[in-house]
């Protein structure tokens, strides 16, 4: 009988966790205290990252962007909008991190390249006609809630079991090993145990609670942005910045739709996150400096999520600092057993961050057993329902 | 879809909470089809009184002349004024023409039928009467 | 801060559901959704709603608020009076698990039937030039696969095997853009008396529709396409 894994959340990690589990032959059973997608996953800015952001300050995290980027292509052909995207110079301190920014891609493996500005303008006609560079990498868009679902529904066509708005309550042990999780089912109120060799906490925000519960500690740092959807397309490509990553510098385009992105700031409760009116002012203000008369379309919708960043010591508190890349930690450094938490990274490195939390995962079983997410493709997420 | 929903059957067709003209259209198409449907029968069940001779035939023309059965008169050409005008719109908009307009169209369809029926009950009561 | 009044419906299958009375305190900015979820997270955490995206793009978070269906993210609470309690429901004609939760899987089943791909040729932005290395402009479809048109449509009522203006939509969808794809089994699967023959126009689905997709006119576009094909093999002796 192979090991059963329990996976704590059914976000882009913990599907596509379950995903290479199940794959590699593991039993699986995921549990998700509400929908699948429902926490920081669902409320994403739905860029499918070239890796050009992080290019220049996080070449680490751009590097993991760019790899995983070119795999998800072949992953989930069906569920990506590929119309590339652009980086823009918007005034003259734009323009001296130009030189800067295509080295950092070239350093990373991003494919960009300079265009002249009337080209960007014909592909673009709405851009501010004043810009004075434009750099294009291969961003992309994609839809997170599906996302989601596609890894689960090729996990659970592989035997893995996904039970949402199943809420874990309290972590079993044996001695000093976790040996399963305690859930509720929050449509019957009925509380039970569910055995593991091993739980992985995908818990995203929330890693740190699941860990206090097996007595660990995850320096997970939530740190909230603020995106506004505005209901009207303008662009056809990802339309970011060419800067460092900064507040409201980022336009991501979705069906009739586009998303304006974002501000950064740590919170407490990852819960419930109050919208500060000054960062959608600030948000819809920044858009307008892109394509000038962007939010004419009308706001549809403003939201804030917390992202899971991992913490380092003498970081800054607004968490642009900290890295986008991702950490696995297998907890039997701080002497707790069969217990490992996954957190930081990105929604496109979701794939590897499950590799690397199987990998972790097998070692840890004494078990060599390849991983193949990279060339598996994925099922539809409507499979989901099947 | 029936496990365990609040399905209600032909019920939730008088759900009108939240819905707009095509809603209340569609309600009335239904409820003016089935008593149409009802007056078919009523009308056949009558009709057998002219197999049982003159007598019996203008002793219920009699009766058909009083006020209360014209005001009933008046309530069946109502509804199937109703139904025939809504029955273009619907062949319309079934077809997807004139969709942008279907509310317009079901203010038009109900303003016809009033005016119409209105006409039709002054003449049958002043005119006729 | 506004404090507004939110009557959700309550209780799980089993018994019958009643309205239960929450307040909660948010700016004028703020929309349903943070409502329901700041409920869940400072007064119930046994409350059940879907919800995913927050900008109308996974389709999770349709209720019916006020009768109406509604995606609970693009509603905003400035519509409603706070001194009025705004009454949230589950949709209809889904099977209910409880709250305002229902379960999708005779729409995503339906769906799945139809098969259609998620994207789209982007016709949006078809006249610009196609940046290098992009072979085509592709963009999401319309639908969201949030079934409000299937709870606002009367004959799902009483028509459990009605194919539904969502999938309907998704049919015409796919006969305008086949992509080398199944039309006969796309035309058979509208061509049914629980098909696009089962609509009777009360153009609800339209109504609530908030992602553009117009199921009401792709439904009479259908069978504009069902009666030439009818024509077509009447005259050609059938095939």
């Amino acid at each position: 009988m192979s090991a059963h894994v329990v996976v704590i959340g059914a976000g882009s990690t913990g599907a596509a966790t379950a995903h290479d589990l199940a794959l590699r032959g593991f039993r699986v059973t995921v549990v998700e205290r509400g929908e699948v997608a429902s926490g920081t996953s669902g409320r994403n800015h739905c860029l499918l990252h070239s890796g050009g952001r992080y290019a220049m300050k996080d070449p680490e995290s751009a590097r993991e962007c760019i790899v995983e980027n070119m795999i998800l292509r072949r992953l989930m052909p069906e569920a990506l909008e590929c119309n590339d995207g652009l980086f823009v110079a918007l005034d003259e301190r734009d323009l001296s991190f130009k030189e800067q920014f295509l080295a950092a891609c070239a350093e990373c493996g991003i494919p960009a390249r300079e265009i002249p500005v009337g080209q960007a303008l014909a592909l673009e006609p709405h851009l501010n006609p004043g810009i004075l560079a434009a750099v294009q990498v291969p961003d992309g868009v994609f839809e997170p809630f599906r996302f989601c679902l596609s890894f689960l529904a090729t996990a659970k066509r592989n035997g893995a079991v996904v039970l949402t708005y199943t809420e874990v309550v309290d972590m079993v042990f044996q001695g000093r090993t976790v040996s399963g999780v305690r859930v509720r089912d929050r449509r019957t109120g009925e509380e039970r145990v569910i055995g593991a060799d091993i739980v992985v906490n995908a818990a995203g925000p929330w890693a740190g609670r699941i860990a206090a519960m097996a007595g660990v500690d995850v320096p997970v740092v939530p740190t909230a942005g603020v995106m506004i959807s505005v209901g009207r397309r303008w662009n056809r490509m990802v339309i970011n910045r060419l800067n460092l990553p900064g507040d409201g510098d980022i336009i991501v385009p979705q069906r009739r739709t586009a998303i304006i992105g974002t501000t950064s700031w740590r919170v407490e409760d990852p819960d419930f996150i109050p919208i500060p009116e000054d960062h959608v002012r600030l948000l819809l203000e920044s858009a307008e400096r892109f394509i000038p008369g962007y939010t004419r379309g009308g706001i549809r919708g403003v939201f804030a999520v917390a992202r899971p960043l991992v913490g380092r010591r003498g970081v800054a508190a607004d968490g642009r600092e900290l890295s986008r890349t991702f950490e696995c930690f297998d907890h039997a450094v701080d002497g707790v057993e069969g217990f490992v938490t996954i957190t930081g990274g990105k929604m496109t490195t979701a794939r590897a961050m499950a590799e690397k939390t199987v990998d972790v995962v097998c070692a840890k079983l004494g078990l060599e057993i390849p991983c193949r997410t990279h060339e598996v493709p994925l099922l539809s997420y409507r499979a989901f329902y099947d | 879809m029936r496990e365990r929903s609040r399905w209600r059957g032909a019920l939730g067709w008088a759900d009108l909470r939240g819905r707009q003209e095509g809603g209340l259209a569609f309600l009335l198409m239904r409820l003016t089809g089935i008593g149409l449907a009802v007056y078919l029968f009523l009308h056949l069940y009558v009709l057998r009184l002219l197999a049982q001779g003159p007598e019996a035939w203008d002793a219920f023309i009699a009766t058909a002349k009083s006020p209360l059965f014209l005001a009933l008169d008046g309530v069946l050409f109502l509804g199937l004024l109703y139904h025939a005008l809504n029955g273009v719109r619907v062949t319309l908009l079934g077809l997807g023409i004139a969709v942008p307009h279907q509310a317009r169209l079901f203010w038009g369809v109900m303003a016809l039928t009033l005016l119409t029926t209105g006409i039709a009950l002054y003449a049958l009561f002043v005119l006729v009467g | 801060m506004p404090t507004w009044s939110l009557r959700l419906l309550r209780g799980r299958p089993g018994s019958p559901p009643r309205l239960e009375t929450y307040r909660v305190a948010l700016p004028a900015e703020a929309y349903l959704i943070d409502a329901v979820e700041k409920i869940w997270a400072e007064q119930d955490r046994s409350l059940l709603f879907r919800h995913a995206c927050h900008h109308a793009s996974c389709g999770a978070c349709g209720v019916r608020v006020n009768g109406r269906e509604r995606l609970m993210c693009i509603t905003p609470l400035k519509e409603f009076d706070p001194e009025r309690p705004v009454v949230v429901e589950p949709l209809g004609h889904f099977p209910w698990l409880g709250d305002l939760l229902v379960d999708v899987t005779p729409m995503m089943r339906r769906m799945s039937a139809v098969g259609f791909a998620i994207v789209r040729r982007d016709e949006l932005t078809a006249d610009r030039p196609l940046p290098e290395g992009v072979e085509q402009a592709v963009r999401f479809e319309d639908c969201i696969e949030c079934g409000l048109c299937l709870s606002a449509c009367p004959v799902m009522a009483a028509d459990e095997a009605y194919l539904g203006p969502a999938a309907l939509a998704a049919v015409e969808r796919m006969l305008a853009e086949p992509r080398g794809g199944e039309v006969l089994r796309w035309i058979a699967l509208a061509d049914d008396p629980h098909g696009a023959w089962r609509c009777h126009s009360a153009m609800e689905c339209t109504a609530v529709c908030p992602s553009n997709v117009d199921p009401a006119s792709a439904i009479g576009r259908l069978r504009r396409r069902l009666i030439a094909e009818k024509v077509r093999r009447w005259i050609g002796g059938g095939r």
